[in-house]
């Protein structure tokens, strides 16, 4: 039974190389074999015994410091001058590959981060403008009519977790309709409703988490809308009405709110 | 592909490694300048092969190259060492193995450092080799067949053999009472 093949079956088991079958027949074996079981133990002893006895040898510094020294165009160089220049050769070699392998990683992620967030702007940009269409053609333009703005924002107040700022615009051919509560960007919003001409302006309010910004304008499906931050609030303006008269009307709700 | 991106791979893939070459070349050669010229030189080597590396097992690629520069080492510089490597395994087990391939039962006492690097260093290159990678780099034997450019089959013969040499000279006491007791288990083998 003790044949070099056996030996290296045993060296084989000890060493988990065995294929399940033969594992576990092997291990059918040894609860027959007394001596099989003692070859198994005899072996594993002596491999614990190499494995935390011997040295292993690491690189030394010296080494590691020869190998980064290698370049692919000078492999053979082996003078320290020749080193240098290597080492010279590496550093400005790589580190512009470097950067610019950083650099596009930054880029990479702040692309994302922007395109992330437009299309976060373009969806609400749809929602509002949605809102705004159902707003004209059904009959729920204002949930309280009133051109008194003092009656607008506590009804306004009462019906969202925060307070308005309810203002009448200071340009011609303004008039406010009144407010309604409409559901934005995952949460309940302030609409302020003016009449611009023959045109329905809905202004739509509702707490920032953000800085402030300018008013960033685009127009979608024939509607103008500007949106920005300001003073603590989220504001997207949607009208009909022609680009010269949809600046005119931001610009009022801005000052109204800045004089609030 | 170019020497630039030949570099950025190997520093990235085989780099890590350089432990791993810088312990067999050392185990292999003996001493420490030996091997970090053979290490230096299997780098080199390496890089320029770097473009045929298909990606799998960069440590198993590496310890190849290292180990074919330790063998054109041996070559130029302990030609009788190469010459057990080279041998047909027959011929080093009756060289290097006067025991039997059967593992003593006797618990084997606790080697103390010296005395197993002493015994390691005793073996033959060629099993020196496969010792030093199934147990210092707990590689597989297929991995091993792929380094020592030898079948499993050689694998698994060589280690046991490595194993059965590193028993003997760390069990010194044990050894000739399992000799010299006629009806022991060993009394009807040969040697």
């Amino acid at each position: 039974m003790k044949s070099h093949s056996d030996a290296q079956q045993v060296n084989a088991f000890v060493d988990g190389e065995m294929d399940l079958a033969s594992q576990l027949e092997m291990e059918e074996r040894m609860r027959q074999d007394a001596g099989l079981r003692e070859q198994v133990e005899g072996l594993r002893q002596l491999q614990e015994t190499i494995r935390e006895g011997a040295d292993y040898h690491e690189a030394p510094a010296e080494l590691r410091k020869r190998v980064a020294t290698l370049t692919p165009s000078k492999p053979t160089a082996r003078s320290h001058r020749a080193d240098m220049a290597v080492a010279i050769q590496r550093w400005l070699g790589w580190r512009p590959t470097v950067a610019s392998f950083g650099l596009m990683a930054v880029l990479a992620v702040s692309l994302n981060l922007a395109w992330l967030r437009s299309s976060q702007d373009d969806r609400l940009l749809d929602d509002v403008v949605a809102s705004h269409v159902r707003s004209t053609l059904g009959q729920h333009l204002v949930d309280v009519a009133s051109s008194d703005h003092h009656t607008v924002k506590p009804w306004l107040s009462s019906k969202l977790d925060f307070s308005p700022p309810v203002n009448d615009l200071q340009i011609p051919d303004s008039v406010f309709l009144g407010g309604r509560v409409d559901y934005l960007d995952g949460r309940p919003v302030a609409a302020l409703v003016y009449r611009q001409g023959a045109h329905v302006v809905n202004s739509f309010v509702w707490p920032s988490a953000g800085k402030d910004s300018k008013p960033s304008f685009s127009a979608e499906r024939g509607f103008q809308t500007a949106h920005w931050s300001q003073a603590g609030m989220n504001h997207w303006v949607i009208s009909d009405v022609n680009v010269e008269e949809f600046k005119a009307v931001v610009r009022a709700v801005q000052l109204a709110e800045g004089e609030r | 592909m170019s020497d630039d991106e030949n570099w950025r791979r190997f520093e990235l893939l085989a780099l890590p490694h350089v432990d791993a070459a810088y312990n067999l070349a050392r185990w292999l050669t003996h001493n420490d300048q030996d091997a970090q010229d053979v290490v230096q030189e299997a780098v080199v080597r390496a890089m320029r092969y770097m473009g045929s590396f298909r990606g799998d097992n960069a440590r198993a690629w590496l310890l190849q190259i290292v180990r074919h520069a330790c063998f054109s080492w041996l070559k130029e510089n302990r030609p009788a060492e190469r010459l057990a490597l080279d041998d047909s395994d027959e011929s080093l087990q009756d060289i290097a193995a006067p025991a039997t391939d059967e593992p003593h039962s006797v618990a084997m006492r606790k080697a103390d450092r010296l005395q197993i690097n002493q015994a390691i260093a005793a073996l033959p290159a060629a099993y020196r080799e496969v010792l030093v990678l199934r147990e210092l780099e707990d590689l597989s034997y297929n991995d091993i067949a792929r380094i020592a450019d030898i079948p499993v089959g050689t694998v698994m013969s060589r280690l046991a053999r490595a194993r059965t040499l590193m028993r003997d000279a760390l069990t010194p006491v044990a050894r000739p009472v399992l000799r010299t007791v006629p009806r022991s288990t060993q009394a009807g083998r040969t040697t």
